[in-house]
């Protein structure tokens, strides 16, 4: 494969799971504080920072007042806007365009449905009263692709590469939530009832992750701050955690990288590392100081990112 | 027989002056065409409508697009498909494949024969003149043998249909014909769209086209290589045909590379991979003559790749189509064709020519000045339907305008008689019914060492503007499947 096009299949990976995400957290937001039982999580403040926070573009002057179509029309549909899941969708398109030749024709012409109905979709409506059906769609549609990629593609390097995209920014964007919703944990304290540790926003959080309903099955309790952190960092069998993303980066480097004993300078080794130290690790480590454990699992991410992009994609 | 109740034809309105595909000269539907014609007939206007629209919307799905270059933004537009086909009759078909065949053997005989001993010129066959002012003869190629002596290795040629029933040929494309995709999919659109016709017909499939390509492209592979790496180079996603040299990779499964993605070192040819670098063994190359490297042609290209040439002239890769071959599908060089056939293959012309008056002639340009609204005028060197002015279409301004061109640069143009090409019934949008409209063949040649191989079908193109004559898509023009009929 050409070391140009890895670097289109990869970055097509992450855009497409980025716009996941980001449809998600703004759906589950948006929705759980419409009756939120506090009246900080119901504010719309409150919730349209969340969702700036979590997209990278945080707003920490509390004198502004931001405007809820405004901020909705640019995370969704403003192609102006650099975080916007449209401008996404148009990048996982582009990209995807020109490795056209390696992936399928099913593959690509969902991604060109995708870009179709992200691009077409009316503004008016989208603020209006059409998150729900947007949201919902973009999450759905990239189902879809994760499906064709699964069960489309020859499973060799190409797949190997598209779904070391795919689980990186998993990882990175599961991260970027936990942070948010950590801050604004911290914020709704001392509304009536709510305490850090059972705050409402682990639900949300929760439910961000698509892990609400499995959460519940496997700890049969109200999430705490505590096991929603097991869950979505350290639980290997959930779908959505750091650590699960992580063995499928491990596994996936394998395919493209078959030595048996990598050498110390390569990207197999610093994925077996630091999947290694997440491996080991048990919650009330990370829960004595989430700030630092954020911070050192996004430059562990980053890390290996430079250094997938370093040994495949240049030359 | 015409006279069955026929919703979808019953408004179509029949210019005797033309030659319609469908209708002989008494106004009946002729036999090839009666069953397709009762099919159709069965649905009513509102459900063909609604099947036209899904056709469309499943290219537009499936980014089978093109960009239109030009006002504000770059947009992207579906080619405009016709659901209803065009057959062709075994025999005509035979006539086809053989004419398109022993033109490509014969061009690539006198590209041979231009490039080494120029023999055909110094028996005075055809003037120095047609070579030695032509901006698109290579005299780097001189000398140099393409592997397995194939220079166009991809033909394309554009026939039509006379008032006379007799098929013409309008230019031989051997440079980067494009279209080949477009053949395909209109195949799968019409069949997703419409499958119950092809029960009662018996067509030829369109979908072999990519092994014989890669037969054809590992055949003239450099000496001293086992398995060829082929690969297909691209200027890139933004090129009006990329969608085509995508499908053509992926087809053929083999690498899309951008010149960017190519080195040479040694006078080899190197991609760069995931693992490093792999050598290169044939070049499918969809850039054109001056722009596949810096170092030889247009030192600004940036999107072919330095020192190719050096690699191709040492025979450590092939390039298909060879550099250089623009010279022979010089509309100049067409005018000789019957000669130049002659000449090698000792055989008539199977398909014939248009005959046409050579501006630098000046007996010929005389008559060509004096008959401008009755000709059609083309520079010889421009591809994609530019330039040309047909005269019969133009103001008495613009006739001064196209005579002033002329005499000003009388190489640059040849003139020849309007040719009125035949019409096809074609559903127009803004109507809502079928209607009358010119269409022309380009069909698709593959010549290789030992290998001779013409797509049964090819890409029938439909002027869409009512009257018109030229049927690019960069003028708007769509296209039909189109049906060769076994035997």
């Amino acid at each position: 494969m050409l070391a140009r096009v890895a670097n289109n299949l990869f970055w097509m990976g992450r855009y497409i799971e980025r716009s996941e995400h980001i449809a998600r957290y703004l759906n589950v937001n948006y929705f759980a504080s419409l009756d939120a039982p506090n009246v900080k999580s119901q504010d719309r403040q409150f919730v349209l920072r969340s969702m700036l926070y979590m997209i990278g573009d945080p707003v920490t002057d509390a004198e502004i007042v931001l405007d809820e179509e405004d901020v909705l029309y640019n995370i969704g549909l403003n192609s102006q806007f650099p975080f916007s899941i449209i401008n996404n969708v148009k990048a996982a398109r582009e990209n995807a365009n020109s490795a056209r030749d390696l992936i399928s024709t099913e593959l690509y012409e969902s991604i060109n449905k995708f870009y179709h109905f992200v691009l077409n979709y009316p503004k008016d409506v989208f603020v209006k009263n059409g998150l729900h059906d947007f949201t919902v769609n973009v999450t759905e549609m990239t189902a879809i692709l994760r499906g064709k990629i699964r069960g489309t593609l020859l499973h060799d390097s190409v797949y190997a590469i598209i779904l070391l995209g795919i689980n990186i920014e998993r990882a990175t964007q599961i991260t970027r939530i936990i942070n948010t919703k950590y801050n604004d944990a911290l914020e709704s304290q001392g509304s009536y009832g709510n305490t850090f540790s059972n705050s409402f926003e682990w639900t949300t959080l929760l439910k961000c992750a698509e892990s609400y309903d499995m959460m519940r099955r496997f700890y049969k309790k109200t999430p705490t701050s505590i096991s929603t952190l097991e869950f979505l960092i350290l639980n290997p069998n959930c779908p959505r955690s750091v650590m699960n993303s992580l063995n499928q980066v491990y596994k996936n480097i394998r395919i493209l990288d078959a030595d048996r004993k990598y050498k110390k300078e390569s990207t197999a080794f610093l994925i077996g590392r630091v999947r290694a130290e997440y491996e080991y690790k048990f919650v009330e480590e990370i829960d004595k100081d989430i700030k630092s454990f954020i911070e050192n699992i996004l430059n562990s991410l980053n890390e290996i990112s430079i250094k997938v992009e370093a040994e495949f994609f240049t030359y | 027989m015409g006279s069955i109740k026929n919703q979808i034809f019953s408004s179509y309105q029949r210019n005797p002056d033309l030659f319609d595909e469908i209708y002989d000269e008494d106004g009946n539907v002729t036999d090839i065409y009666q069953k397709l014609f009762k099919l159709y007939g069965e649905h009513s206007i509102k459900d063909y409508v609604k099947l036209n629209t899904k056709a469309k919307s499943s290219f537009f799905n499936q980014g089978i697009t093109f960009q239109v270059y030009g006002g504000k933004d770059t947009q992207e537009k579906i080619f405009p498909f016709d659901l209803f086909p065009r057959i062709i009759a075994p025999d005509e078909w035979n006539l086809i494949e053989k004419g398109a065949i022993q033109r490509s053997k014969a061009l690539n005989l006198f590209l041979w024969d231009i490039y080494h001993d120029k023999k055909i010129i110094k028996q005075g066959i055809v003037p120095l003149d047609l070579i030695s002012s032509s901006t698109n003869y290579l005299d780097q190629m001189n000398g140099i043998d393409p592997p397995g002596g194939i220079y166009n290795h991809i033909s394309g040629t554009d026939i039509i249909k006379h008032k006379d029933g007799l098929f013409y040929v309008l230019e031989d494309n051997i440079r980067c014909p494009s279209g080949v995709s477009y053949v395909i999919c209109n195949r799968t659109a019409l069949k997703k769209a419409l499958f119950g016709v092809f029960n009662h017909y018996k067509t030829h499939t369109v979908t072999n086209y990519a092994e014989n390509l890669l037969e054809l492209l590992e055949s003239v592979k450099p000496k001293g290589v086992d398995i060829p790496n082929c690969v297909v180079i691209t200027p890139g996603m933004f090129n009006s045909a990329f969608y085509e040299h995508s499908y053509l990779a992926k087809t053929m499964g083999v690498e899309l590379v951008e010149g960017r993605d190519l080195f040479v070192e040694n006078d080899f040819v190197y991609m760069k991979t995931i693992k490093g670098p792999l050598k290169v063994d044939v070049i499918y190359r969809r850039i054109d003559d001056l722009f596949i490297d810096p170092l030889e042609f247009k030192p600004d290209s940036s999107i072919g790749v330095p020192g190719l040439f050096a690699a191709y002239k040492k025979g450590n890769v092939t390039l298909a189509n060879a550099p250089g071959t623009g010279v022979a599908d010089d509309k100049a060089v067409y005018t000789y064709m019957p000669q130049i056939i002659k000449y090698y293959l000792d055989e008539e012309p199977i398909l014939n020519n248009v005959h046409t008056y050579h501006c630098s002639r000046p007996d010929e340009l005389k008559y060509v000045l004096e008959h401008v609204h009755e000709l059609v005028i083309k520079p010889v060197d421009e591809a994609g339907g530019y330039g040309i002015s047909i005269g019969n279409r133009l103001t008495k301004k613009e006739i001064e305008t196209v005579k002033k061109q002329v005499k000003e640069n009388p190489r640059k143009y040849v003139a020849q008689p309007i040719m009125s090409l035949s019409v096809h019934p074609t559903y127009i949008d803004e109507t809502e019914s079928f209607e009358q409209r010119h269409v022309d063949l380009r069909t698709f040649t593959i010549l290789g060492k030992d290998k001779e191989f013409v797509l049964k079908g090819g890409l029938t193109r439909v002027a869409l503007q009512r009257g018109n004559l030229v049927v690019n898509s960069s003028q708007g023009g769509g296209s039909k499947d189109t049906w060769v009929l076994k035997k």
